[in-house]
């Protein structure tokens, strides 16, 4: 431990200050010019898993008539189709502006279809022609959507699997087979002008193409910052009510663990490095690295097996949601239905992080406790208790802020199984169900809302971080340490 | 100790199916001499045929004699009777054969085999995406560090040049190049990619260094472009955007698992080896190298980096933990991992549906629980 040796020490009490300092203003300015280029990102990530997602948002909106009739009546299920994709703006350019073949035509969009988009965008890659494929496409769907005759029995479901089909290869064996004619007559010719390969120079062209803001992208981002999320695919009730129905209990839940934690965390860490290497130390330093490595979603496991069923006749707690509350209950048997509840997830949710957080402050602590300042402080004839509190606490907590922006959104991931195993019908279980059932509403609602929450919370903890310590040189590349928690 | 768990972890994935198989190592079949699990292997690879008369089912078989492996058990195959939750210490009707050492579930699967042959993902899972993590992470990550934001100088039009001239090569060889050559097959597509970012880049390379305005020397940001890359993707909710992204996967395979948990954790690796190189890179050793004339490259792959990876490798069996926890989680939620891939996840799923089979929920649970502190155990050593 340092002694005297020092006197500097008495007057500077850091000995890493650091005189050249940002104005903290600028550094909350470009952190804060940061939050909406990361949303920015974020809502181009989610937009594209919107896109590439299998399914077809179209016709799951389709009335059940109408997807009916794609085998019966198929010109009707194609106006109607498109009718759906207008009323959706799926008929709209994706983005502001697009890199592009220069032979694909810029209004390929509004062939609402996306198979049959697709097979035009293969066929037009391969051969380079569009007029073509303009042609071959108009008698394809003439005789696609023809009626059933004697005489064309086999060319209507060839033509209306070949409208689905993106394989030149497969085009051209299923050709073929098509009889001849008066409907198949032009369409072969028209296909034969397509495969020449005399065009084929125009492929290497490319164009750049802007679109402008009506689009999908564009739109698909107005109604998101108007705070329409649409409705879910599942059950068709409005994305924003079922997630803000789920979020009340996530928080709850995350709410009464952040502060347990810290109310068991704080002065767990402090005494056990005020008192280093006592039996107390050394006890819950085991325990507490017990405690991190052991994985919550087993214990989790293992307490909802066996408290919460029957299985060994320990069925101690209920085992689902948060509690039914009688109508005109009184104050105290609803917290008692509620806390009965809410024990077991708590507990699983909040031992990790009180594990982390206590060792992250004990290393801290002990770090402080070497500083002269705690020599003079004993010298002064302070409590142990005197000097962790109301010296060490202070300087040794600015990790903790950090760590508690990174804790949020760590709890909410951790939520996820937490509310799966006890069943409670929070964001977690939500975000599940949605996964599962590709419900992309309300996953993208929930991506967003918990990248807005991280990126949110890591901002937050830095900046009182920075107001807090004095010493932190903000803008400054090292000091800043947002920490990532995620397990 | 912990670092021999986690070896031996890595032996049993690696011989796993020496260890739990339900066919013998070596057999005799009518004074034939066969090697039922290595020929599976020369199988696979196409090296040999079938044995002539084949054997389905080995616990039947008739044999001179066997070297059974220590698990006579596979770990997708039923034993039906011993079927509806066996537990390990009650009776069980398994004749000559060895006992179900850990118990067995509803359909009578052996509960030992199904946690070897979980090893072998949870290593897969857990090496693969650190690997990964650490392919991205040291590049990015020493550059940084060692460089810092005016370590790399070079004359303003060969930046602009590389950059601007190969993304643009890029997209030009994706939008009008593949679909004029029509290549199928996904090397060929990777050499043309790279030989258009090349070219694209030499070419605006040297069209730029004719621009006076260009010629002048600046340095190459690579530390705040590398901690803006970390903080951008610090701000990604990863978890959640893992299971979205899973989600979508039409089917599920390990290897996206593995790929996905790799991508999302470079951002930590990177951190802790720009702040290793900061430190080595103001040791008088690679001032020493830096006076005598070494390129600076050569510093930094021989002298700087060998002397950080030490303690990256140390720090990253954290990162081993954190990657075996979460595929533990995710097939425990049933997401990304193959439905008949047996894994710890998994066999706890199925203990949900039968919590008085307490041996499905503790074996796995026990086994993750040592892995996952051996490996802190081992990372706090650094």
């Amino acid at each position: 431990m340092r002694s005297f040796e020092h006197p500097v020490y008495l007057i500077v009490p850091c000995p890493f200050y650091h005189p050249k300092k940002r104005p903290l203003l600028t550094y909350a300015l470009r952190r804060l010019l940061y939050l909406p280029l990361s949303l920015f990102l974020l809502s181009l990530l989610c937009f594209g898993l919107r896109a590439i997602t299998p399914g077809d948002p179209v016709e799951s909106q389709l009335p059940a008539a109408d997807s009916r009739m794609a085998t019966t009546d198929p010109a009707a299920y194609d106006a109607s189709y498109r009718r759906a994709a207008a009323a959706l703006g799926y008929d709209l350019p994706t983005f502001y502006f697009s890199v592009e073949n220069a032979a694909l035509p810029d209004t390929l969009h509004r062939i609402s279809q996306p198979a049959e988009r697709r097979m035009l965008r293969a066929l037009t890659l391969a051969s380079g022609n569009w007029p073509a494929v303009e042609m071959y496409y108009f008698e394809l769907r003439k005789a696609a959507y023809s009626e059933s005759s004697e005489d064309n029995l086999n060319v209507v479901p060839i033509t209306r699997r070949l409208l689905l089909q993106n394989d030149p290869a497969a085009m051209t064996a299923a050709m073929n087979t098509l009889p001849d004619g008066p409907l198949t007559a032009p369409l072969k010719a028209a296909y034969s002008r397509v495969m020449d390969g005399k065009q084929r120079s125009q492929l290497l062209l490319p164009a750049l193409r802007w679109h402008g803001s009506n689009n999908q992208y564009h739109r698909w981002l107005g109604k998101i910052l108007k705070g329409d999320f649409g409705n879910s695919y599942l059950d068709r009730r409005p994305v924003a009510a079922k997630v803000g129905r789920a979020m009340r209990w996530t928080l709850l839940l995350n709410g009464i663990t952040i502060f347990l934690v810290y109310l068991i965390a704080l002065p767990m860490g402090l005494y056990a490095a005020g008192y280093r290497s006592s039996r107390f130390d050394r006890y819950s330093t085991t325990l507490l690295f017990l405690m991190f490595g052991l994985p919550s979603f087993w214990i989790a496991t293992l307490v909802a097996n066996y408290f919460t069923t029957p299985a060994f006749g320990m069925d101690f707690f209920p085992s689902m949601g948060f509690g039914d509350i009688p109508d005109g209950a009184s104050w105290w048997s609803v917290l008692s239905i509620r806390a009965s509840h809410l024990f077991l997830p708590v507990v699983c949710l909040a031992y990790p992080s009180l594990a982390y957080v206590s060792r992250h402050l004990r290393r801290s602590a002990v770090k402080e406790l070497d500083q002269a300042y705690v020599t003079t402080a004993r010298l002064k004839g302070l409590t142990m208790s005197q000097i962790l509190w109301r010296h060490v606490f202070r300087n040794a907590s600015f990790p903790i802020i950090t760590l508690l922006g990174g804790l949020f959104p760590a709890l909410l991931a951790g939520s996820v199984l937490i509310e799966r195993i006890f069943n409670l019908p929070g964001m977690g279980q939500l975000l599940y169900t949605a996964a599962m059932g590709r419900d992309w509403p309300i996953v993208i609602m929930l991506v967003l809302l918990n990248g807005l929450l991280t990126a949110a919370g890591l901002l937050l903890a830095d900046l009182a971080y920075a107001f807090t310590d004095p010493r932190v040189r903000l803008g400054g590349s090292s000091t800043t340490t947002s920490s990532n928690t995620v397990a | 100790m912990a670092r021999w768990w986690l070896i031996g972890l890595l032996l049993v994935a690696l011989l796993a199916d020496f260890i739990a198989n339900d066919r013998p190592l070596i057999a005799s079949v009518n004074d034939e001499v066969r090697f039922p699990v290595f020929h599976e292997y020369g199988q696979a690879l196409g090296l040999v045929d079938n044995y002539a008369p084949v054997v389905r089912n080995w616990q039947r078989a008739k044999t001179d004699w066997a070297v059974w492996p220590p698990v006579p058990y596979a770990a997708g195959s039923t034993d039906l009777k011993n079927s509806n939750y066996r537990s390990p210490f009650g009776t069980q009707d398994t004749g000559e054969r060895a006992r179900h050492w850990l118990g067995t579930d509803k359909l009578g699967r052996d509960v030992t085999a199904g946690l070897i042959r979980g090893t072998r993902v949870a290593v897969l899972v857990g090496f693969g995406s650190v690997l990964i993590s650490l392919l991205l992470g040291i590049p990015l990550g020493g550059i940084a560090g060692f460089f810092g934001n005016d370590g790399l100088r070079a004359p303003r039009y060969h930046w602009w040049g590389w950059t601007v001239g190969g993304v643009l090569g890029l997209l030009y060889a994706s939008v009008s190049l593949l679909p004029y050559f029509g290549l199928e097959s996904r090397w060929a597509i990777l050499l043309l990619l790279l030989v258009a970012f090349v070219l694209g880049g030499l070419l605006l390379r040297s069209i730029f260094s004719l621009l006076s305005p260009l010629k002048k020397e600046t340095a190459f940001p690579a530390d705040t472009v590398v901690l803006q890359g970390v903080e951008l993707f610090v701000n990604i909710p990863a978890l959640v955007l893992l299971i979205a992204l899973i989600a979508i996967v039409n089917r599920p395979s390990i290897g996206i698992v593995v790929l996905i948990i790799g991508v999302l954790r470079w951002p930590s690796v990177a951190r802790y080896l720009r702040s290793e190189l900061l430190r080595i890179r103001s040791l008088p050793y690679i001032d020493a190298a830096r006076v005598s004339g070494i390129p600076k490259w050569r510093i930094l792959f021989r002298h700087a980096l060998p002397n950080a990876l030490g303690p990256l490798m140390v720090v990253s069996s954290f990162a081993l933990g954190g990657a075996i926890l979460l595929e533990a989680f995710l097939s425990f939620l049933g997401i990304g991992i193959p439905a008949d891939e047996v894994t710890w996840g998994s066999l706890l799923r199925q203990s949900r549906t039968y919590p008085q089979a307490w041996w499905i929920a503790v074996f796995p649970g026990l086994l993750l629980t040592v892995t996952v502190l051996a490996a802190n155990l081992l990372g706090e050593e650094g």
